[in-house]
């Protein structure tokens, strides 16, 4: 599969109640050892309930600058949250379905992670 | 909504192990450069394996990883909808990657990999015949 096919799609709870779209996969770098690079994880996926349009990570870097875009991304993508592979049920076509009982996690990224992209 | 726990610290006792990349944010659109530091193309797309389309993930299966770099047709497919039929793909393998930041560097030379062989084709019949144009300038 690839990734593309993943953003944009709908999220579902398990009784087909409407979240939001696949606004981006959280991966890390945590994988079994490789030649260069450990291998990369698929650890979760951002749901964004209001907006299916691209982000610049206002809403997970806490970046305040230029003030005027950052209220208008962090307001276009409010309520995004982070949904752990782990609560993913099915993946099919435009659609990911969570289990009965997942979890709504904080989307903020790691702080080393803000500070060095 | 109703099954869903709300939380903003559940994952508080969860410390990530290596680099955590959002992968639309983080990866897409970068420049990728080759072990000197030369560039070889941008990030198109990823190729993720272990995602079944329709088939239910079992809880405690092993989460999908990273497989490759896609470039060449796919940005198009990105942008317009649509497939580049596998064979079309021109993927880098995600194991050659050694590090993300600004920028995706890679491990080894990009004269060695296929995301060149247009622009060492143009180099090679279109440039070359021009004359001058094997030598830098003097």
């Amino acid at each position: 599969m690839i990734l593309s096919d993943l953003l944009g799609s709908v999220a579902v709870e398990a009784d087909g109640t409407r979240l939001g779209t696949i606004l981006d996969v959280r991966l890390e770098v945590s994988g079994a050892p490789a030649q260069l690079l450990a291998a990369t994880v698929v650890t979760g996926v951002l749901v964004s309930p209001h907006s299916r349009f691209s982000t610049w990570g206002y809403e997970r870097r806490g970046e305040d600058g230029p003030l005027l875009i950052a209220r208008l991304q962090r307001w276009v993508h409010r309520g995004t949250f982070l949904v752990a592979w782990d609560d993913v049920e099915r993946v099919d076509e435009g659609r990911v379905t969570f289990r009965p009982g997942y979890v709504q996690r904080d989307a903020m990224l790691p702080r080393a992670t803000r500070e060095r992209t | 909504m109703t099954e869903a726990m709300n939380t903003n610290d559940a994952d508080a006792t969860r410390q990530p192990a290596g680099q955590v990349l959002d992968a639309h944010l983080h990866v897409l659109d970068r420049q990728v450069l080759d072990r000197d530091a030369v560039p070889v193309t941008t990030v198109d797309d990823l190729e993720l394996d272990g995602i079944e389309l329709g088939a239910r993930i079992e809880p405690g299966s092993p989460p999908p990883t990273v497989s490759a770099i896609l470039t060449g047709p796919q940005l198009a497919m990105r942008l317009f909808g649509g497939h580049a039929p596998a064979a079309r793909r021109i993927a880098i393998p995600w194991r050659l990657v050694a590090d993300i930041g600004t920028v995706v560097r890679l491990g080894v030379s990009g004269d060695d990999l296929d995301a060149g062989w247009v622009e060492r084709w143009v180099s090679r019949h279109l440039i070359g015949r021009i004359p001058g144009g094997r030598h830098d300038p003097e």
